[in-house]
């Protein structure tokens, strides 16, 4: 343990630019809350490939920054009724144990592992977004709802129903609330995976409350970034257990995060993400590359 | 049914401010600490690790942070309360097993 802090210590004995810092914040948030996947899957592979800081150092700091992300982008949800309170919480119940374990397990995991793991994430959002066709239509959401027998049970159902207004549309939207059996254990692995790579796990959630328990695709954005919000904490507390937050690496990210967060959150609401989402997944797939080949000490 | 809409929107209503406090709070003390930490380091580069006259702007930014972290786990217990008030018994359960679980973390990461 010693010998791993003198290490850490000797790895972060250089300078970093705060504006750099910032900016990573202010992209990170923008696309972060437009995507609705919280945005640390762009602040690692930047903290661990550009800056150069060790890969623990930047998931600590990635998942303090996804707090700032998704508590701004929750603000504004809640607000606009887009964020389903009782299902968040219900869904929370799998997720935080899920967090602990995933933060335990990551104290004892090397660095090498954790770039192949979150290589492998990477790749698999960036098909994510760029092919699967549930992200491509506000529409399509719940075509394909068929999957599974529902076994969700009636009360239930009906108390986690809920509406918002669309503005785009212009009308109330009503839905109910399926398969929440199917929604507990992806929010358990959400969850490991949170803690365990610095992400907010959105890329589990999102797609399936939108695919499998029936959410339009706003109300899925704006309750996984209310989940977020919870689950990251506890991953950032463990994090900062195992003395991985550092104030000065984290103060400008969360700025930059903040005003970047306030920016996609509005686009969220006003804008279709067709085109900025399928970018993103390309840049996905060029990062993920870069870590493999940082595991593989090609770079 | 009116009365149930009225008051989710009401949680609604709470729980929006409180995220907004907390985000404001925590920016405006975190925007402090780096102004304290340009004051007094003339480079734009930065040591990760802090040095003895950067400790004031260390602990602005550390209390500006834990305000951040604390946030969400504030917006449980505004649920909790919520769902005392209206008699919500399954919902408050479900709220008072999500604080229960993130007590437990914050209890391994203090251990």
């Amino acid at each position: 343990m010693l010998l791993w802090r003198t290490t850490l210590l000797n790895e972060l004995n250089f300078g970093l630019n705060l504006w750099a810092l910032g900016g990573t914040g202010l992209v990170a948030g923008f696309l972060g809350s437009a995507l609705g996947i919280g945005g640390g899957f762009l602040i690692v592979p930047i903290l661990t490939l550009a800056l150069h800081l060790p890969m623990h150092v930047a998931i600590g700091s990635s998942l303090v920054a996804i707090v700032a992300n998704s508590c701004t982008a929750a603000g504004v949800y809640t607000k606009a009724r887009l964020t389903n309170v009782k299902l968040g919480l219900f869904l929370e119940t799998a997720t935080i144990p899920g967090a602990i374990i995933g933060g335990l397990a990551a104290a004892v995991i090397a660095s090498s592992i954790l770039s192949a793991l979150f290589g492998l994430i990477l790749l698999y959002v960036a098909y994510t977004m760029v092919v699967r066709q549930y992200l491509m239509s506000e529409d399509v959401l719940s075509a394909d709802n068929s999957v599974a027998p529902d076994n969700t049970p009636n009360n239930l159902s009906s108390s986690l129903a809920n509406s918002y207004y669309d503005q785009n549309l212009g009308k109330v939207v009503t839905y109910k609330v399926t398969h929440t059996p199917a929604g507990l254990g992806a929010s358990f692995f959400a969850g490991v995976l949170s803690s365990l790579l610095g992400i907010g796990g959105g890329i589990i959630k999102v797609p399936v409350m939108n695919l499998v328990m029936g959410l339009p695709m706003k109300a899925a954005i704006a309750t996984s970034a209310f989940m977020i919000a919870i689950t990251t904490t506890v991953g950032a507390l463990i994090y900062h257990y195992y003395g991985n937050i550092y104030p000065f690496i984290v103060a400008p990210l969360v700025i930059g995060v903040v005003i970047g967060a306030r920016v996609g959150v509005e686009l969220t609401q006003r804008a279709r993400g067709i085109l900025l989402r399928r970018i993103f997944g390309g840049i996905l797939f060029l990062v993920a590359l870069l870590m493999f080949l940082r595991t593989a000490n090609v770079i | 049914m009116e009365k149930t809409k009225f008051d989710e929107s009401r949680l609604n209503n709470w729980l929006s401010l409180g995220f907004k406090l907390g985000i404001a709070v925590s920016s405006a003390l975190v925007v402090i600490g780096l102004i304290i930490l340009l004051s007094i380091s003339e480079a734009k580069d930065i040591q990760p690790l802090v040095r003895l006259e950067q400790i004031p702007a260390a602990i602005v930014i550390s209390v500006g942070i834990l305000i951040l972290l604390l946030t969400p786990i504030i917006q449980v217990i505004v649920a909790i309360v919520f769902f005392s008030i209206t008699k919500s018994r399954l919902f408050l359960g479900i709220s008072v097993a999500v604080l229960c679980f993130a007590a437990i973390s914050l209890a391994l990461a203090l251990i």
